[in-house]
């Protein structure tokens, strides 16, 4: 009897050691940016792609902290560029971000600035846009809960409340609410975030947040004739169902990628998107939509079509934060800033012509 | 017979709630993120006659993003318009909402107006007969929802269902099909828990 007993408490211990060792037991429930892991998270794959990945990262992280050292500056280079499509290490991107968006000059030229705006009077219209989205931005966080100490629910809504007052002809657009979000978790400073969302929405992207959204209208355009150019076969498979570009791809614009693809590939996306500009989401879109166009082009109808595009952003290929941003830069082939420049004004003038 | 549904209202009205309540049967609460831009689903819904497809369309509600959505009315073969009991601003808007509608959508379009959060007794600022009153005054059928509780819910998408089929179906001297009356009979039997 107590050999039994004996025997049964061996049996469970394999058992519960066995247990820990899967995946799904090694690795948190929630990522390191606060995010809960959603029930169908891969935790094989994830740890098979983490295996490999965090050598990078030290290897990265030593290379950064050698280029960083003893100044504060970064310059436009080959070197930089190629260190940034790489990946800025975590501990570094707020300050690169910071630096080659020109964020960090504008905040250095104008101190107190954002404290003002907070304190100043505040347009009522503003504030309950701004109330009605604050509980729906990451419901996901386990830092943007309202009961969380600090709760980011606070930066969001001051950021976002203080951008609306800067820029009034912008004011607040949904979307603004998780593109600001992501730049809370990574700066952890409300005004740094103020800032960065000033570079984004004032310089690096075209008005994709105004109240005509032309920026974001024509940008649409543009992906539809670039893929009419590169990827002839998923162009014409639109046409044919009648879908329209900006009924798949509208969020993909205005969220920048953030709750679109998995964060870390977001994380490196916006890397690129400060230091090079918005031809990176481009790029991004291409790669989505040309790597899959053997998925895409199975589509029978228009339903058929709406879901693949939901497709297309799940997966390894887009968990692999690494080889897809490898994958950008080669897949969609070559992408003259010329050419993006040309097509957008095309798409403006045609938006506006026909009075949209 | 597959049906295009369009729900459409101010932001934070419950609009992806009231899909997903009908869809799934579930809620839950504090798990929603604020749709961006114009959302497509399809889920399918069995009747006791024939398969029903609906096709569901779920569109931001910021004033902006009617300009994007806007194109979609066309297609429209039903509107879910909503308000929420609990936002005195989503109520005044109805009227903006429905000129653009009117503008866009096809006119023989299914309307329906939804006052959605029904279920929130204590923050609700329009009375229900505010809702009845002004759904009578621009003919469109009215009845109180909730994505919470799931109160009439079921009812709204089928009875634009009925609706939908009928027309497919009549033949030029059929009597027509009344959504008022089907809605109105329907929800007092449903109604032992009304506010």
């Amino acid at each position: 009897m107590e050999e039994r007993n004996r025997n049964r408490e061996t049996q469970e211990q394999q058992l519960n050691e066995f247990d820990k060792s899967t995946a799904k037991e090694r690795i948190d429930r929630i990522d390191p940016y606060g995010f809960e892991r959603s029930t169908d998270f891969d935790y094989d794959a994830y740890e098979e792609f983490m295996s490999v990945y965090l050598a990078i990262l030290t290897r990265r992280s030593i290379k950064w902290s050698k280029l960083l050292k003893g100044n504060k500056k970064v310059g436009k280079s080959l070197k930089v560029k190629r260190y940034v499509r790489k990946g800025i290490p975590n501990e570094h991107r707020s300050l690169i971000w910071m630096v080659s968006s020109g964020a960090q000059a504008q905040m250095d030229q104008n101190p107190g600035y954002y404290s003002k705006l907070l304190n100043g009077e505040k347009d009522a219209k503003l504030v309950d846009a701004i109330n009605t989205d604050l509980h729906r931005t990451f419901p996901d966080n386990v830092l943007f809960r309202k009961t969380a100490e600090p709760s980011l629910q606070k930066a969001l809504f001051n950021v976002l409340v203080a951008y609306g007052q800067h820029n009034k002809t912008v004011g607040y657009c949904q979307g603004m609410n998780f593109v600001t979000g992501y730049l809370i978790i990574i700066t952890k400073d409300e005004e740094k975030s103020f800032w960065l969302l000033d570079a984004l929405l004032g310089r690096i992207l075209p008005d994709y947040y105004s109240p005509d959204m032309l920026g974001l209208k024509a940008d649409q355009e543009v992906l539809g004739e670039l893929v009419k150019v590169k990827v002839p076969g998923v162009w014409q498979m639109m046409e044919q169902h009648g879908v329209m570009w900006t009924l798949v791809v509208s969020r993909w614009f205005i969220c920048l990628f953030v709750d679109v693809l998995p964060v870390e590939t977001v994380l490196r996306i916006w890397d690129c998107l400060f230091y090079e500009g918005s031809k990176i989401l481009f790029r991004v879109a291409l790669t989505l939509i040309k790597h899959n166009q053997t998925t895409i082009l199975q589509a029978r109808n228009f339903p058929d079509v709406c879901d693949k595009f939901k497709q297309i952003i799940k997966g390894h290929f887009v968990e692999d934060c690494h080889g897809f941003m490898q994958s950008i830069f080669i897949e969609p082939g070559s992408l003259p800033m010329t050419t993006i420049n040309k097509l957008r004004e095309k798409c403006q003038a045609s938006l506006l012509a026909q009075g949209l | 017979l597959s049906l295009q549904v369009m729900l459409v209202g101010d932001s934070g009205v419950g609009k992806t709630c009231l899909l997903v309540r009908f869809k799934d049967g579930a809620f839950l609460a504090g798990s929603f993120i604020s749709t961006v831009g114009i959302d497509f689903r399809r889920p399918h819904l069995l009747t006791s006659s024939s398969l029903l497809l609906f096709q569901m369309w779920d569109t931001a509600g910021q004033e902006r993003f009617r300009s994007v959505t806007h194109a979609y009315y066309r297609d429209a073969h039903a509107l879910l318009l909503l308000y929420d009991v609990t936002n005195k601003s989503s109520f005044d808007n109805i009227q903006a909402w429905l000129t653009e509608i009117h503008e866009y959508a096809q006119q023989d379009v299914v309307l329906m107006l939804l006052g959605n959060k029904a279920d929130a007794t204590h923050e609700r600022v329009v009375k229900r007969e505010d809702g009845e009153k002004l759904a009578k005054e621009f003919g469109v059928p009215f009845m109180e929802t909730s994505a919470k509780s799931g109160l009439n819910v079921e009812l709204a998408f089928m009875a634009i269902a009925k609706e939908l089929k009928h027309r497919s179906m009549k033949t030029p001297n059929e009597p027509k099909f009344r959504l008022h009356e089907y809605v109105n009979k329907e929800m007092k039997s449903s109604g032992c828990c009304k506010s």
